[in-house]
């Protein structure tokens, strides 16, 4: 299986800084999955705010990842969490979420 | 050249280092990243030059940091960046002082980048203003009124006085004897100072249009008012209001002013809303305004209300040895602005300047010296090179020093040169003999050279 993610933007921010990709490959593998987990037990305890909340601060990495597939999904989180409510496929979208990010983590960190 | 320093308070790492990586590609910034809001406001005391809050901080909200920031620092821009895309929010902390409000999204970090450049480029032509207004304060500084005479002296303390208070301020004196620049040293030197010194020359304006200059007019006012337009009293607000030639006001206008002095408020031409004035006024005239008044030219009550504190200025053939210092000085600024080389004023030209009868004052001084110095060579300015163009010339004449054989000898120079060195028709002219001219030539006492 190819890269789930695309450091195409972080190599081009970096201005050919290598440390500044590795710097934040390394800030997100040591918050983003925390996040995650945070966020799927919001979720699981039907406290859409705090999700929504989790959902904002994880978007910029995904973005910044190019990480396919959920840059959309995870906007449909933060606006549903947003919201207050609950939605019928709000399940599947978090757990698509972190599926494809668990996945991710494991590339990026035997990259 | 310094850095910039920007303060950026992120409590999300990742998103923190993204946006201080990004800024930081701007060699000019210098960038710190805060994860709390306590960790930022600790390290003000490095007083950055702007802050970038994320709004929701786990201390503290950004509007909480932002209002504590504000009142201790209220200089300091301060930029909100929000995931809310909330109007009411947004509204709400720019009236409590955020520069700006940036809602995140894929662009935000090049906003912020913007943003944080208008804020530099401001910052810039902020200390560009201030350093030109500091230039201007020195400009106008008591010391750059130069003279030494007892006349002058007594105007130096009155200036000092003036300065000191908000009392209106009427200036007397010649043409070019500097009373706009005794009105600068007032304004430049009183509290007013970091407000507009506006000027307006009420000789130099047509009278139809005196009114509207001064009290502005609304749109449609009159034929011509194509847009609104404020007058010199709300231009001068919260500073200094220099009427110059006061007394050539026509006497109508004199009412609508002495109006407007009484209730500190103006009315625009086209308008019935009075706008409150918080200018001092100070005046000029080359008039003797008791005369005026006598003559029914000028208001009495107009006149009582505008007499203030009286600054008569000198005429310069009273200031004695001022004349010299004046000539010494403008010639030392006029080599200087040029960047020509210092040039000196032999004692004979020094004499010259001091028989002088200056009824331009020190304005045509200021002249004189400035064609002498083009003329000079060798780095003197002798009495060859100090030429008057006033056309008083009799009066000069007889203010010159002299025997009534040197006068003599002057008026047959003055003829000689006039009728191209033809001494039979000098002769013939003046009524005296030819011999009598042969004889001054031979006595060296006047010279034939064309």
């Amino acid at each position: 299986m190819g890269n789930m993610y695309n450091l195409r933007q972080l190599e081009e921010l970096s201005g050919g800084m290598s440390e500044f990709v590795d710097s934040m490959i390394e800030t997100f593998l040591e918050h983003t999955p925390s996040q995650l987990n945070d966020m799927v037990k919001a979720f699981k305890e039907g406290r859409w705010m705090d999700m929504g909340n989790l959902a904002h601060k994880i978007k910029p990495s995904i973005d910044l990842f190019e990480i396919p597939g959920i840059q959309q999904t995870i906007r449909e989180i933060e606006k549903i969490g947003k919201s207050g409510t609950s939605a019928p496929d709000l399940e599947q979208k978090v757990m698509e979420v972190e599926k494809i990010l668990n996945q991710v983590f494991n590339q990026l960190k035997n990259r | 050249m310094n850095l910039f320093k920007v303060f950026l308070a992120e409590d999300d790492e990742f998103y923190g280092k993204l946006l201080r990586h990004h800024l930081s590609l701007n060699p000019d910034f210098d960038v710190e990243l805060f994860t709390s809001g306590g960790d930022l406001f600790n390290n003000l005391y490095k007083r950055p030059d702007v802050i970038s809050l994320d709004y929701t901080l786990p201390d503290m909200s950004g509007a909480e940091l932002l209002r504590k920031i504000k009142k201790q620092y209220p200089e300091i821009p301060v930029i909100i960046v929000s995931g809310q895309e909330d109007i009411t929010t947004a509204v709400n902390l720019l009236k409590e002082g955020a520069y700006d409000y940036i809602v995140k999204d894929k662009d935000t970090k090049d906003r912020l980048w913007n943003s944080i450049r208008h804020i530099r480029e401001n910052a810039k032509l902020k200390t560009e203003i201030d350093r030109l207004r500091e230039e201007v304060n020195l400009k106008y500084d008591f010391s750059n009124i130069k003279g030494s005479s007892p006349a002058i002296r007594s105007v130096f303390k009155l200036i000092e006085k003036a300065a000191q208070s908000n009392i209106t301020v009427s200036i007397y004196g010649e043409t070019g004897t500097g009373k706009e620049l005794v009105a600068k040293a007032i304004h430049y030197n009183s509290g007013r100072k970091k407000k507009p010194f506006v000027a307006f020359n009420i000789a130099a304006i047509p009278s139809e249009l005196i009114e509207s200059e001064l009290f502005g007019h609304e749109k449609g006012a009159f034929t011509g008012a194509i847009s609104r337009r404020i007058g010199k009293f709300e231009e001068a607000d919260g500073g200094t209001l220099f009427l110059d030639e006061i007394g050539e006001m026509e006497l109508h206008l004199q009412a609508k002013l002495l109006r407007v002095l009484q209730e500190k408020e103006v009315v625009r031409i086209g308008s019935n809303t009075p706008i409150k004035i918080d200018c001092r006024i100070i005046c000029a005239t080359h008039r003797d305004l008791t005369e005026e008044v006598k003559a029914g030219k000028f208001r009495e009550d107009l006149y009582y209300r505008l007499l203030g504190l009286p600054i008569h200025l000198p005429p310069l053939r009273d200031r004695g040895n001022d004349i010299i210092i004046l000539a010494k000085h403008f010639a030392d600024e006029f080599a200087k602005e040029n960047k020509m080389d210092k040039v000196t004023i032999t004692p004979e030209a020094q004499e010259k300047l001091m028989r002088y009868h200056w009824p331009g004052n020190v304005r045509e001084l200021k002249a004189v010296i400035e064609l002498a110095v083009v003329m000079s060579e060798g780095g003197k300015i002798t009495e060859s090179e100090i030429n008057f163009s006033s056309s008083n010339t009799i009066q000069n004449f007889f203010n010159e020093k002299g025997t009534l054989r040197d006068f003599t000898n002057k008026i047959i120079q003055y003829y000689l040169e006039k009728h191209n060195f033809n001494v039979l028709e000098v002769a013939k002219k003046l009524d005296i003999g030819k011999s009598t001219i042969y004889r001054l030539i031979k006595n060296k006492e006047i010279t034939i050279n064309k």
